[in-house]
């Protein structure tokens, strides 16, 4: 007969969490799994510590949004959840996969991997910034000419991850662009047309 | 053979191009409704086991928390979890590490999560079995009462399954040499990088779900029946969707415990899976190990083909489990006998074209291992054994495999490029290798209605979602081109069962011939009613009208016309044509789709590294309806194929059953940096029972992918490995052998 706490496992919020909240759990980590002690990462005591909000300033394509954060949320939840911004997704919440990736103060980053209150005083670009007013950005209009979307999911970020690459560099060969993409994953396997919309941006078509 | 067309045929960028690079594409986590509720599911770390107790009283007491289910408030049947045993949203005995056992509503999504580790699952151990050899075996322990070969009744659920025609005996004594072999493949994730999130609102008796669904009436049907409603008081929405390969059929348990837990709150919830929830609680590909006995004559020629072969359906019979790779050989005499059998692992279930890239890769190795030691070029013994007639029986409706293997050979230059296995000198091995592949095709059941504006401009209703294979492009191109005006003139209104008629959903290949087939008849329906009122007003009888680029016009003299806003003016509101079309036309004729692979590997001897350097996918769909995202998608099935071959794996902990690997980074899925120019190729090709003469695009890449770069690993090192993924590590064992 065995007695234990279920399901609890240390993900990557679990560990800001601690981070943010001051109660630091005992982290095993093993091949590829990540396991923790439940009892020691969650006893009653502890959750609930993070849940003071704290007000910051985000500054959001241009726009400055005052907003109350808890110290365990990520850019990503913010931009999502508090200001609408929903362009920005969350493929793995663990910093792996880039559909979350925002251009921050020039760089391409994993929103999911920024805490919200780290961001005070950043520029923050979106994908819903890249447009200026009805005129699309050079990366987007080359993605709808060249299928750069399948499901459309990773899109955001690939194209912000594109932008990025294009603003230090004008014209990449199509080995820098592969490169400048590699931390954006496409499961639709989509990523010959990303690389091929990228290049055509960068050449104006 | 290609006809010639308006809008079919030509390279389409997507009509929802624009929201899908702006951000505004919507996908099912990004709505938002007042007073929503944020739900998160605790999961089984056991692998089998009977939960004695479960106490969420602390859970309940946390601030914050307002609905928590399990098996003993919630025991739901989840009708579309297996396919013969009875399975719940929640279980007891879990069979499985990754198995739901409650689910968490709070008011924001962190809460829920706490709330998790501080419910108490008290379990009896049960023991367990992992491997499906093991669980085989009469003394494993039983994970159903039946016994762990996954047996039920009739074409759903069968096993053993087993197919056979000719006279094997006969087969292997015409045969100059026998040959045996065994291929194993391994479970691997369908890893779309949308999580499962799943919004449910009751308004008084009526649910609404935004899903993550890849059919939305499938899904309907799934939750009114499960939940006992009738289906007018369930709707479903689902516009994007960021993708499944088959793991987003239907309705799903997280669709049922949002329905329920809202109902539970009051309040509207959604279920929100981690990416690590999405690995473990829905399913991969079935892995597999396959036995083949092959009688050939000396020139290549097969005589007899023998299968025995198991399937991995973890803990559920959710899925067929069966193997099909042998459909693209000619075989006189055949049988083949699988397996599915449970084992206490995740589940294994759909995943595009599910029963083929396995186990195309293991009668394309072992045919190619025939061609070697019979002295032939692979390209002839592909091309001297590929499928002729159905069952060796059946003509097919179209057949373009001779037309994908020659142009295909053609453009990888495989003549110049073939070369002894093993035989270029250095280090870096250069490979080349090829396999045949392809998918079902057939008519089904559809449905659509189109709305004709009196202005000229139409309104398409159909049932479909868009998955990424661009169905909702795909839908406004046939409707234009069936009513005969442009492309900018539609409008699609798709993904919202209260909006639009019934379609099939995206999946198995089937919404272009299925609902296709219904737009057409939908738009046919709407020009009859157009000509009706033309006729009267140019004085002539409807069957003497064309309708082409937004003008009805006589026949016989193109300068009788009217616009459309003349002809439909007199009516002032809309005319609506409707179908609900299930043609059975294909009685005599098996439809099929099929495919032709070649690839150019770059094996390193010293690190064992594998490059893919080039790739050509040769094609036979059919009439392709937009070639832009049907390429793409040829593109993006050989990418998964590469993750199959060279890295991808689920794996288990033998000590404990649980899943190790369970995330993007781990079960290493392709990056950008794998994958060179998928090069593709689509054939001449008219398929008089699909719509336009369409056949299938989406699940035919991904079959032959694997096989191809595993030939083309032999043809480099001279070395068969026989067990995927053909990791570095495999590649420097061969070489030591």
């Amino acid at each position: 007969m065995a007695d234990e706490k279920m399901g609890a496992k240390l993900s990557r919020r679990t560990f800001l969490k601690g981070l943010g909240g001051g109660a630091i759990g005992t982290a095993v980590v093993s091949t590829g799994l990540i396991k923790s002690d439940p009892a020691e990462a969650y006893s009653p005591e502890t959750v609930g510590i993070a849940r003071d909000k704290t007000p910051i300033t985000l500054k959001v394509n241009g726009k400055a949004y005052r907003v109350e954060v808890e110290p365990r949320d990520t850019l990503a939840e913010v931009l999502r959840d508090q200001l609408g911004l929903t362009g920005t997704k969350i493929g793995c919440d663990r910093g792996e996969c880039g559909a979350c990736t925002v251009i921050i103060n020039g760089r391409n980053m994993y929103s999911c991997s920024q805490l919200a209150v780290w961001m005070q005083g950043k520029e923050i670009l979106t994908i819903e910034g890249l447009a200026k007013g009805d005129k699309l950005d050079p990366v987007q209009e080359a993605f709808i000419e060249h299928d750069g979307p399948q499901c459309g999911f990773c899109t955001s970020g690939q194209i912000m991850s594109g932008k990025a690459l294009l603003m230090k560099n004008s014209k990449p060969t199509e080995a820098q662009v592969r490169r400048g993409l590699s931390g954006n994953l496409c499961r639709c396997g989509n990523y010959n047309r990303e690389v091929e919309s990228v290049l055509a941006a960068a050449k104006g078509r | 053979m290609a006809k010639d067309f308006s809008v079919v045929s030509k390279k389409t960028p997507r009509i929802d191009g624009y929201e899908r690079v702006t951000g505004q594409a919507q996908y099912a986590g990004d709505v938002q409704v007042p007073g929503m509720l944020f739900a998160r599911v605790l999961r089984s770390r056991q692998p089998h086991a009977r939960i004695v107790d479960i106490d969420t009283s602390k859970a309940e007491k946390l601030p914050g928390v307002k609905a928590i289910i399990h098996y003993k408030n919630a025991q739901v049947a989840w009708s579309s979890g297996s396919q013969i045993v009875e399975r719940y949203i929640f279980n007891n005995p879990v069979r499985y590490a990754g198995e739901a056992i409650a689910a968490v509503a709070a008011t924001d999504r962190h809460i829920a999560e706490d709330a998790l580790s501080l419910i108490e699952v008290k379990y009896e151990k049960l023991p367990y079995v992992l491997d499906v050899k093991e669980a085989l075996k009469p003394d494993a322990p039983k994970i159903h009462p039946k016994g762990n070969l996954s047996v039920g009744e009739g074409r759903r659920g069968g096993a053993p399954i087993v197919e056979e025609w000719g006279d094997l005996e006969k087969g292997f004594k015409e045969a100059d040499r026998i040959f045996e072999g065994t291929y194993v493949t391994k479970h691997v994730n369908n890893a779309q990088m949308e999580r499962r999130v799943s919004l449910a609102k009751w308004d008084g008796g009526k649910l609404t779900v935004w899903a993550s669904t890849q059919g939305i009436s499938n899904c309907r049907t799934d939750l009114a029946k499960d939940l006992g409603l009738p289906l007018s008081k369930v709707r479903v929405i689902c516009k994007n969707m960021g993708a499944g390969f088959g793991n987003k059929n239907q309705a799903h348990d997280f669709d049922l415990m949002a329905a329920i837990l809202a109902k539970m709150a009051g309040q509207p919830v959604k279920v929100e899976f981690t990416r690590e929830d999405d690995f473990v609680g829905v399913h991969g590909r079935w892995a597999s190990a396959q036995h083949y006995k092959i009688g050939v004559k000396n020139d290549g020629t097969v005589t007899a083909l023998e299968e025995n072969s198991t399937t991995n359906m973890g803990g559920y019979r959710k899925g067929s489990g069966g193997l099909s790779g042998t459909d693209f050989y000619q075989a006189p005499n055949f049988k083949k006998i699988i397996n599915p059998t449970y084992t206490n692992t995740v589940v294994a279930a759909n995943f595009r074209a599910p029963s083929y890239p396995q186990s195309v890769f293991g009668i394309a190795s072992i045919l190619d291992q025939i061609a070697y030691e019979l002295g032939i070029n692979p390209l002839e013994m592909f091309e001297k054994n590929r499928v002729r007639l159905a069952k060796n029986k059946t003509r097919f409706s179209s057949y373009g495999l001779d037309q994908c293997i020659a142009e295909g050979a053609k453009r990888i230059g495989w003549n110049e490029k073939w070369h002894k296995p093993g035989a270029t000198p250095g280090a870096k091995k250069h490979g080349i290798g090829m396999a045949l592949g392809g998918y079902n095709f057939r008519q089904g059941l559809g449905a659509a209605a189109i709305r004709m504006n009196p202005d000229g401009s139409a309104h398409l209703l159909v049932g479909v979602t868009d998955i990424g294979g661009g169905a909702k492009t795909t839908m406004a191109i046939i409707a234009a081109e069936a009513l005969g005006i442009p492309l900018s003139r539609i409008q699609v209104t798709y993904g919202d069962t209260d909006a639009t008629p019934y379609s099939i959903g995206e999946s198995g290949s089937r919404t272009t011939v299925f609902t296709g087939t219904a737009v057409i008849a939908a738009a046919q329906d709407v020009r009859a009613q157009i000509f009706k009122l033309a006729a009267e007003q140019l004085k002539v009888k409807p069957d003497e009208l064309e309708l082409k680029e937004g003008n009805v016009f006589v026949k016989s003299d193109p300068n009788q016309k009217l616009s459309l806003n003349q002809a439909l003016n007199r009516v002032g509101a809309d005319i609506i044509g409707r179908a609900t079309t299930n043609p059975n036309e294909m009685k005599d004729v098996e439809g099929k789709c099929f495919s032709a692979h070649f690839a150019e590997v770059e094996v390193d001897l010293f690190s064992g590294h594998i490059k893919v350097t080039r790739y050509v996918a040769a094609h036979d769909s059919g009439t392709i309806i937009n070639r832009l995202t049907a390429e793409s998608q040829v593109k993006g099935g050989v990418v998964q194929g590469i993750g199959m071959a060279l890295t991808e794996e689920l794996l288990t902990d033998k000590l404990t059953g649980i899943p190790i690997n369970p995330n993007y980074r781990d079960a290493k899925v392709p990056t950008h940096l794998e994958v060179p120019e998928v090069e593709v190729i689509f054939v001449d090709s008219f398929d008089p029972y699909g719509p336009f003469g369409g056949k299938v695009v989406g699940e035919p890449p991904i079959t032959a992918a694997v096989a191809t770069i595993a030939n083309a690993i032999f043809n480099a090192t001279g070395k068969r490995i026989k067990e995927l993924p053909i990791t570095p590590d495999k590649i420097l064992q061969a070489r030591q052998v």
